[in-house]
């Protein structure tokens, strides 16, 4: 033995105390003193000593005599780029043999977003964001390389420090909320997204949509930082539809009277000054402007031993829709704690408060397209002849449920969408708390034991109350709905790390075992007739109860895991993880599942004949990597699918029970086998860096709800009956490319540009046996898409038009059989070319039209500072799809509706050519309100100014005297400007949320919107 | 790990394994037979409400296709709503019912024992009947069309719990008739045959109410004497015509339209109640449709002028007339006045029906001005304007009878969902309704519904009407 010394300073020269000094792989050990300086007695045969601190890159010096001078650590401030977050762990980036995309927090610290995936489009490749609709805390459609399952959840497996967490939209009222906007963006350090086997695998029955790791901040050694991030922005409505005015409205509906042989007229209805109503319902509708403000405050630091972060955020954003907001309250702790030499305990506590408000239904979110008080609807439909308000200032209302103001027996709308936004509610309001407990073993260098406990729990109140003057609540003399639903979920994760190094061998094994329970619990009452006005909750004054939304499940998954990491001297590297799941509601044979992957790496440039070579001047890194590896999905299965239930409802107030689900004793998961093959590289001491990939993802069993035929009689509550079983196939398959560069380097000009793109095809092989295609019903009402063999998912299932006839103005469809056919709206007649009377067109005459999954995705982001200025820009552009502009279809309707202005251009005269059949009030058919018609089908390739940031950063002369460390001022824009040549509000969007068999459709839906904001960001 | 948490019991729906233990339990399943049925989609509310506005009888105010804006401009498709819920929601009660059979045979029957075995399948059967009767006069031709030999229903009767290949060609309309009388002739047998005293508590079949179903049934195919062999069974006297099984018609029409109403005049009423999933769902109540905002509808169809009416032998003082409500310039039917949510009970078959179906069979088979057609037609329209009185002098011939048996029940029957059902059994066209809603021909496509969409997407055997 003998006793060497030493002192440990930071880069400065400061002492650092604290720092850990140890033999690599054995016991013994020490720490500095206050002054940095240690000793420390080691076998004469130890050749190197590791010095390690947190927040600094740990070193190892050979021991070359008694004293080792003065050791200087550097900050870790690549820690984030180099280390990458995996499933049980994190690894080395250079060693990493997946497919990862990482995403730094600060890139969506203070975008003007609820939740922190909403900011994720274009910023890695393969990686879609569709914000569907401008309603406030709505989840976007997230999908990793493509759609990945049709009936179950394309949505990929979110994990929030180790604990996955729900997500969708577990509201139950009109206001959306997404749980994952209950994080606050700020205290996001980072953001991992898992997307081939190698990466997801260990996520086994969840990995097949990917994986997306969120890692939360956490304090660091040092003094207390205290940092403040505060905007407030404003957005306002974009590309809404334009109407007919009054006069405009009253010539289209008159000629399409007369047209019809119908003796009505519309005419004026006069104002209390007897000026001509004209009336639009846009401004009645949206917000012209919506006033956004969020304040985060947070405070980290951390001795070696002791690293802690809190944080507390508000944040109140209001939507385009009046009465549409989202505000939050949340905090966060995020406490590590060494306990002696081997053990160290830590907890992570969030909570958030988030209410997400809103009138009634917007018609945007799943379900809720073709609501009668859907508002978007409301906005373009109600005529413009009649205003909210009675002359005399009561509302206007016909005496029942709908707008008043109709003469003569003709419509003018159908709700007043006025009484609803004044007196309507639908709001959710939820606490939700996540949080872990943790404590680790580290008996040795190469060993780690650690178990992890963790919850998360969201508890809501949904209240709902629709008033009973007008509108949805009128027939029951108003009507009140308080739901409480409670998601509980909580694991318990138990893991051993072993690491290894040898002879340049790296060794990494991890075992594991974790269980997860959820219990979900919803109950509610409902509550009509109303005794006063003055009540609007359930808890007022009414004369009816009933119980409502009752809801009792709950599922379990048990599992086991591991993950072999080697590599030799960081050249070759092998990898393979193994996962086994059982999961409740499984059929009784098919509840054990087993998942695995193998993949392998080379870095090239670290072989001899390469870095001998010119080449490695060039190339600083240039590494292949393989893997595959089967993954699995059950998101959004429900607890008893497999079982075939009885349900008790009463009969006339007797008991009774029914036979009410089929449920698949032999169900199972739904199996993706994933390859993946790819090159990443770095050039010219890595300014340019960068990955290109080529994936195939095999779906095999998908889970389909396979429709039953209606004569079987098996039960169901929706449309048609269905049974899942796993049945279909389906697969993705594309080429992803990234690049980043540090273009320019200069003190005073930088310019950092990354660029992305990826292209996808996705083909369903195979459906339900001799089933070839499923249609999908929009809303339940409207078939809109259709799954088809030999077809990407969800293609826009419509019935072909060739325009409008020159000569009669008809509406020519194209039947089944390729057949032209006229309709005339007098007598509902459909003619052949020839004058024949044809057989009815109708949905039954839909062919799957156009694909709805855009073929080139990506991102091309651009940061430019000089000096003190940075300026960013994001472009994010989609390409190769079309989109079902559905709402046009009413736009054009000729019942009472009010219509685009396309329709002044209608046909009129023989001869005419227009994309507007001759007006006949009473057809809803000619423009698509009947069954979906491809005259509404346009293409929605866009390129989106997503954001512009300008920032400027406080010169630190100037802070130092106020004792701030470090300052910004910044201006964004988000939404700016979009180039399309979609006719809606947006080509990114979806009446069917995340639904993967609806997606590419426009029904109703409100549009997005454009926001600007201010902010401030402090350090002190 | 807790292993048992892999395989959770739901608490809220007992699982298939214990649906057929207990003798409570099968009590209970046996009325969810009729649960299925009184769906308002369909004998709860839908398929009345399709039949009366297919007629001329209501003008649709909201043009809205959820309320059946296309089944009344008479351009329903086989995509639309009305139509594809009438038909699953049949097929379901159906299924139930061969789920149910099969559950009993299997070992249900064994746990309650034969008495109650044979009431339970009777039970079974007439709700099977009494559904497929119900799909038929929507779905397929009339029976006088080819003699039943067009197309009817895809009939079942084996039960239906798993996936599975289900696809079946349709049957004939005679074939289905002769399945729907089969089931009824088997209520008859195996049901009770309750008393005056114990009849009307249950709102479940029993043996007179099979046997005046089948009156119906036999009326819609034209067979007018097997209409009366089963009226003999049921209808006694010469005035006022009570039935052994305690039928009778309530003195005043008034009290037919109470919420709830289950009295002697009630035959097949379907029940409803105020606890959730008692009652009609959204836009499927009777009241909803019909009744102006006043009575707590939301005023979705209004009675046509041009419609019974604005018939001027319907009189003035006939106190069914005061089920007509003027609002503004409009006239509403205010026969279900409950209001939200609803519980008016839905009148599939009732006994003034029963004893015109009687009348008009008398004639047809006579084909004279038969004196015991003319006091069944006075007992029902006595009730309500007893100032008329009929007598053989006032039909010229049987056929002036006919007419006016059948414009006492176009009257009688108005909103309870016969008009269409009547329109299709006489083969007389469905009258234009406004300048763009024409005439409808016995012989036009439209005369009756196409099938659902969805059942000839997936059910590769079958085929559409016409």
């Amino acid at each position: 033995h003998r006793t060497v010394t030493g002192k440990v300073t930071d880069e400065q020269g400061s002492a650092l105390p604290g720092v850990s000094v140890s033999l690599p792989g054995g016991k013994t050990g020490t720490v500095t003193d206050a002054k940095g300086a240690f000793s420390l007695s080691v076998p004469s045969d130890a050749k190197s000593l590791r010095i390690s601190f947190v927040g600094y890159e740990a070193k190892s010096l050979p021991i070359t005599g008694e004293s080792l001078g003065t050791i200087k650590l550097t900050a870790d401030t690549k820690a984030i780029s180099e280390v990458v977050v995996v499933g049980y762990g994190t690894q080395r980036k250079r060693e990493v043999t997946g497919n990862i995309a990482s995403v730094k927090g600060t890139a969506l610290a203070n975008l003007p977003v609820q939740s922190f995936e909403s900011g994720l489009g274009g910023r890695a490749a393969g990686v879609q964001i569709t914000v569907p609709n401008g309603v406030v805390n709505n989840p976007p459609v997230f999908r990793i390389r493509g759609v990945n399952s049709l009936s179950m959840s394309a949505y990929p497996l979110i994990v929030i420090d180790g604990v996955p967490t729900f997500s969708g939209d577990v509201g139950a009222t009109n206001a959306p909320l997404n749980p994952l906007s209950s994080i606050n963006p700020a205290d996001i350090e980072s953001i991992d997204i898992a997307k081939d086997a190698a990466a997801t695998a260990i996520y086994g029955s969840r990995a097949a949509n990917g994986v997306v790791l969120v890692t939360t901040k956490k304090g660091k050694a040092g003094r207390p930082r205290v940092m403040y991030d505060g905007w407030v922005g404003m957005t306002t409505p974009n590309r809404l539809p334009k109407t007919l005015n009054a006069q405009q409205y009253i010539d289209v509906k008159n000629e399409a009277l007369a047209n019809a042989g119908d003796t009505r007229r519309y005419e004026f209805n006069k104002d209390a000054n007897g000026n001509n109503i004209d009336t639009k319902w846009m401004d009645v509708v949206y917000r012209d402007k919506a006033i956004s403000q969020s304040h985060s405050l947070s405070v980290g630091g951390g001795t070696e031993n002791t690293s802690y972060y809190f944080s507390a955020g508000y944040t109140k954003q209001e939507g385009i829709l009046k009465r549409n907001d989202f505000i939050r309250k949340n905090l966060m702790v995020n406490v590590d704690q060494k306990v002696g030499r081997i053990f160290s305990v830590g907890t992570k506590v969030s909570y958030s408060n988030e209410a997400s408000l809103i009138s009634g239904s917007s018609g945007s979110l799943e379900g809720e397209a073709f609501s009668s008080g859907g508002l978007a609807r409301l906005a373009f439909l109600t005529s413009p002849i009649v205003a909210p308000y009675n002359n005399d200032g009561t509302y206007n209302t016909n005496g029942g449920s709908g707008i008043g103001g109709a003469k003569g027996g003709l419509n003018v709308g159908i709700y007043n969408p006025k009484i609803l936004l004044d007196l309507d509610h639908s709001n959710t309001e939820a606490n939700h708390v996540q949080g872990s407990v943790y404590g680790q073993l580290r008996p040795w260098e190469w060993l780690t034991l650690r178990t992890q406990y963790g919850i998360d729990y969201i508890l809501m109140n949904n209240d709902v109350y629709a008033n009973n003057k007008n509108g949805d609540g009128y027939s029951a003399n108003g009507d009140a709905t308080s739901t409480y639903t409670q998601y509980k979920r909580w694991m318990w994760t138990n893991t051993a790390q072993f690491d290894k190094t040898f002879n340049q061998h790296s060794l990494s094994v991890l075992l594991g075992s974790e269980q997860q329970r959820d219990q979900r619990e919803r109950y509610g009452i409902g509550r009509q007739n109303q005794m006063d006005p003055y009540f609007n909750n359930s808890e007022g004054g009414w004369l009816t109860d009933l119980s409502r939304n009752m809801l009792r499940r709950e599922n379990y998954l048990l599992s086991w895991f591991s993950r072999l990491n080697y590599n030799y001297k960081e050249k070759y590297f092998v990898s393979g993880s193994v996962r086994q799941d059982q999961y409740s509601a499984f059929g009784e044979d098919k509840k054990k599942g087993t998942f695995f992957s193998v993949s392998a790496g080379w870095e090239i440039t670290k072989e001899d004949f390469w870095a001998n070579s010119k080449l490695a001047n060039v190339f600083s890194t240039l590494k292949l990597r393989g893997s595959f590896g089967k993954v699995g999905n059950y998101a959004g299965l429900g607890d008893y699918d497999a079982l075939s239930l009885y349900r008790p409802v009463p009969y006339g107030e007797r008991p009774s029970l029914y036979f009410s689900q089929a449920g698949n004793p032999n169900l199972g998961w739904e199996v993706s086998k994933k390859t993946d093959i790819g090159i990443s590289y770095g050039f010219l001491n890595n300014r340019i860096t960068g990955e290109l990939s080529y994936y195939y993802n095999n779906i095999d069993g998908l889970i389909l709800f396979v429709p039953q035929i209606p004569s079987a009689g098996i039960p169901s509550t929706s449309a048609i009956a269905t049974i899942p079983a796993n049945v279909g196939k389906m697969y993705n398959k594309g080429v992803e490319f990234s690049i980043s560069a540090a273009a320019v380097t200069k003190k005073d000009f930088t310019w950092n540009t990354s660029f992305n793109i990826a292209y996808n095809k996705n083909e369903i092989t195979e459906l339900a046996g001799a089933l070839d295609k499923i249609p999908f019903v929009t809303s339940s009402l409207e078939q809109t898409s259709v799954n088809q063999v030999g077809n990407p998912a969800s293609m826009i299932y419509v019935v072909r038009t060739n325009g409008v006839d020159p000569q009669t103005g008809r509406r020519i469809f194209v039947n089944k059989a390729g057949e032209e056919v006229f309709y005339n709206p007098i007598g509902a007649v459909f003619s052949y070319a020839d004058g024949k009377q044809a057989p009815a067109v109708g949905a039954k005459d839909a062919v799957a039209y156009k694909n709805t999954n855009p073929k080139l995705i990506g991102g091309f982001e651009n940061t430019f500072r000089y000096r003190s200025f940075e300026l960013n820009v994001l472009l994010t552009y989609q390409t190769g799809f079309y989109v079902y502009y559905g709402s046009l279809a009413g736009m054009k309707d000729q019942r009472y509706w009010n219509n685009s202005v396309d329709v002044l251009d209608r046909w009129k005269n023989p001869g005419d050519v227009s994309e507007t059949p001759k007006v006949v009030y009473g057809d809803n058919i000619s423009n698509g309100s009947s069954f979906a018609i491809s005259a509404n089908a346009f293409k929605g390739d866009f390129l989106k100014l997503r954001t512009v940031g300008l920032t400027y950063i406080l010169p630190e002369t100037a802070l130092k005297s106020i004792r701030v460390s470090g300052a910004r001022v910044y201006v964004r824009g988000q939404n700016l400007a979009i180039l399309t040549r979609y006719p809606g509000p947006d080509p990114e969007v979806s009446s069917n949320g995340n639904n993967a068999s609806g997606q590419g459709i426009d029904r109703n839906t409100l549009g997005n919107g454009r926001t600007v904001t201010v902010g401030l960001n402090v350090n002190f | 790990c807790q292993k048992d948490l892999l395989t959770p019991k739901p608490t809220t729906d007992i699982p298939d394994w214990e649906a057929f233990t207990l003798k409570e339990r099968i009590a209970n399943e046996a009325t969810g037979l009729y649960t299925v049925m009184k769906n308002g989609k369909f004998l709860g509310g839908k398929v009345l409400i399709a039949n009366d506005v297919r007629g001329a009888d209501f003008v649709n105010l909201t043009t809205n296709n959820v309320t059946l804006n296309a089944s009344w401009k008479m351009t329903a498709v086989g995509e639309s709503q009305e139509i594809k819920e009438i038909w699953s929601q049949g097929y379901m009660a159906i299924n139930n019912v061969n789920v149910f059979l099969a559950g009993m045979a299997a070992k249900g029957n064994a746990v309650v024992g034969d008495s109650l075995s044979k009431i339970y399948a009777g039970d079974a059967k007439f709700v099977r009947g009494l559904s497929y009767f119900s799909l038929l006069q929507l779905f397929a031709r009339p029976y006088w069309d080819g003699a039943g030999s067009k197309l009817g229903l895809v009939l079942f009767w084996e039960p239906h719990t798993k996936l599975g290949d289900y696809s079946r060609a349709r049957s004939t309309v005679k074939e289905t008739y002769a399945q729907i009388i089969r089931d009824l002739d088997s209520a008859e047998t195996l049901l009770p045959k309750l008393t005056a005293a114990t009849r009307f508590a249950a709102n479940k079949g029993n043996a007179y109410s099979a046997i005046a179903l089948k009156m119906k049934v036999y009326l819609q195919m034209g067979q007018y004497d097997k209409v009366l062999t089963e009226g003999a069974k049921l209808i006694a006297g010469s005035g006022p015509f009570t039935s052994p099984g305690g039928y009778a018609l309530e003195a005043d029409v008034k009290n037919l339209y109470i919420p709830k109403y289950a009295g002697k005049e009630a035959v097949i009423y379907m029940p409803f109640g105020a606890s959730p999933g008692d009652f009609p769902g959204t836009q499927t109540q009777l009241g909803y449709y019909y009744s102006p905002a006043s009575v707590g509808g939301n005023a979705e169809y209004a009675l046509s002028p041009a419609g019974i009416m604005g018939d001027p032998n319907w009189v003035a003082g006939d106190a069914r007339r005061q089920f007509i409500l003027p609002v503004g310039a409009r006239s509403f039917l205010v026969k279900y006045s409950g209001p939200s949510p609803y519980l008016d009970f839905s009148p599939v078959l009732r006994w003034a029906e029963v004893l015109l179906i009687q009348a008009e069979a008398k004639v047809r088979v006579s084909n004279t001005v038969d004196p015991t057609a003319i006091a069944l037609l006075n007992a029902v329209h006595g009730r309500s304007d007893p100032g008329t009185v009929f007598t053989p002098a006032s039909f010229a011939n049987a056929d002036k009878l006919i007419e006016v048996i059948l414009r006492e029940k176009h009257i009688e029957l108005l909103g309870e969902g016969n008009r269409a059902m009547e329109i299709i059994r006489l083969g007389i066209p469905f009258p234009g309704k406004s300048a763009t809603v024409l005439e409808v021909k016995p012989t036009a496509p439209n005369y009756i519904w196409p099938i659902s969409s969805d059942e000839l997407v997936y059910n590769k055997l079958a085929v559409d009407n016409q």
